[in-house]
């Protein structure tokens, strides 16, 4: 841990406060007339995605977070959490199930992730923006109908995540879902 | 815009003149913090420089110079900016103030009338009430004055016009002379010029007590830390400093108002 004037800091920077890794998302200089000088700082919790305002005194110290982002693979999962794989080094990490949360529903092995870490330990799991999941049960089709808006529960593969999906899909499709928000996307095989 | 200011000083007699970059002493005013090199001091305005050669040669004069803040990075601020300062013998803060709207008419081209605003009303428009502010949220009073002045007071001010903001609290006054408002009240005889919710200028009836001033010095000395006192310009006061009254405005930050420029880094090479 480093601490640094607050003057040397700008968007992006990432930042401990109340023990929490922050990232500065937004810096502002205020200082009125003959006034005494502040930096307004809009952060995001790495931790728990909260987002707050940081009033914070010209000339005064923060304290720099050693935050990183590694590129890994999943692996598989125990009873300790989810074994990933650093792609640089192959070392092995297991991540707690509450760091992951409900991304374990389009977690797939071999899927590439971005592994946040603090101080060594992760604190963050990032998806692909999209995923390829196969159906594993849903309802029959209803044949044609491939504009419906009308939607049906899908039991996904390797997971067993149910996500909703329009009634044209069938056991067997593969589909593309938005993992921030949960959402169907499209069909890839047809 | 340059031609423009010279122009219009030039019909009034008030003399162009260049004041040194490197000062033997610092300039002390609340919350700015001058930049050292070697062993002497960069101006954080022309002020000192200025009023010694108002002193000096009791004449009206201006210039345009460049000024060093450090720590000042922000959409309005940069560490070094370039200062319109003048001075005018005989004049109060009320009048110069209406020159000053006069000179950012003319530097911005911006249409608008002007409004005198007292510093107190500004906080009542505001819905606020500056003497029910507290420490808070481990700020001291005077940092929460600061913060509410920038988040909820400045905003509203020289909406479509140019408002002038009059009668500082006496703790504010910086090099300004000090009387009463019509509440009795004592007041800074400081006005500073907004528009647009930017403050663009700064000007005082200026203070001629050497006394007075080497002591308003004296106490910010400790808040400027490896600073030292400007021991000429405190000689020059105690020789006698005439009526007068003087104004700094931001040309950097009337250049980015005129060119709609969002940030005054834009005006910048």
């Amino acid at each position: 841990m480093t601490s640094i004037p607050i003057s040397d800091i700008s968007k992006g920077a990432k930042l401990i406060f109340d023990n929490a890794p922050w990232l500065v998302t937004e810096v502002n200089f205020v200082k009125p007339g003959k006034g005494n000088a502040f930096y307004k700082c809009r952060v995001k919790n790495l931790v728990t995605g909260n987002v707050l305002e940081k009033t914070i005194r010209g000339g005064e110290k923060v304290d720099t977070a050693d935050v990183s982002d590694t590129d890994m693979t999943y692996l598989y999962s125990d009873a300790n959490g989810y074994v990933f794989m650093n792609q640089s080094d192959y070392e092995q990490m297991s991540v707690p199930q509450k760091v992951v949360g409900d991304d374990k529903d389009f977690l797939l092995e071999n899927m590439e992730c971005q592994v946040t870490l603090w101080n060594g330990e992760p604190i963050q799991v990032r998806l692909p923006n999209t995923v390829t999941m196969e159906i594993d049960y849903t309802e029959p089709a209803v044949k044609g109908d491939t504009q419906s808006r009308v939607m049906k529960p899908a039991k996904l593969k390797g997971t067993g995540a149910t996500i909703q999906v329009p009634i044209f899909c069938a056991i067997g499709d593969k589909i593309l879902i938005n993992t921030e928000s949960r959402e169907f996307k499209g069909r890839t095989d047809k | 815009m340059v031609e423009r200011v010279r122009r219009f000083f030039a019909e009034r007699s008030v003399l162009e003149v260049d004041t040194p970059l490197l000062q033997p002493g610092a300039n002390l005013d609340h919350g700015v913090m001058p930049m050292r090199v070697g062993d002497a001091y960069l101006p954080t305005s022309p002020e000192h420089a200025l009023k010694r050669l108002v002193a000096a040669y009791r004449h009206d004069v201006w210039t345009l110079a460049p000024a060093f803040r450090a720590g000042e990075r922000g959409q309005r601020h940069q560490p070094e900016f370039r200062m319109l300062e003048w001075y005018r013998l005989g004049w109060d803060d009320a009048r110069l103030a209406d020159e000053t709207v006069e000179v950012l008419r003319l530097i911005t081209a911006l249409p608008g009338p002007a409004e005198r605003l007292s510093w107190r009303d500004a906080w009542t428009r505001a819905g606020l009430d500056p003497d029910a502010v507290q420490a808070e949220g481990g700020f001291t009073r005077d940092e929460r004055l600061d913060l509410l002045l920038s988040e909820r007071v400045e905003p509203l001010l020289g909406r479509g016009l140019w408002t002038m903001l009059t009668d500082y609290p006496a703790s504010g006054a910086a090099q300004a002379r000090l009387r009463r408002d019509p509440a009795g009240r004592p007041v800074a005889a400081r006005f500073e010029i907004y528009r647009d919710g930017i403050e663009l200028a700064n000007g005082y009836h200026e203070c001629c007590d050497a006394a007075e001033l080497r002591a308003r010095h004296d106490a910010e000395l400790p808040l400027h830390l490896g600073c030292a006192i400007d021991a000429q310009f405190h000689a020059m006061l105690s020789d006698g400093f005439p009526d007068c009254a003087g104004v700094a405005l931001g040309f950097d930050r009337a250049v980015m108002l005129a060119l709609g420029l969002p940030d005054i880094a834009s005006t910048m090479p």
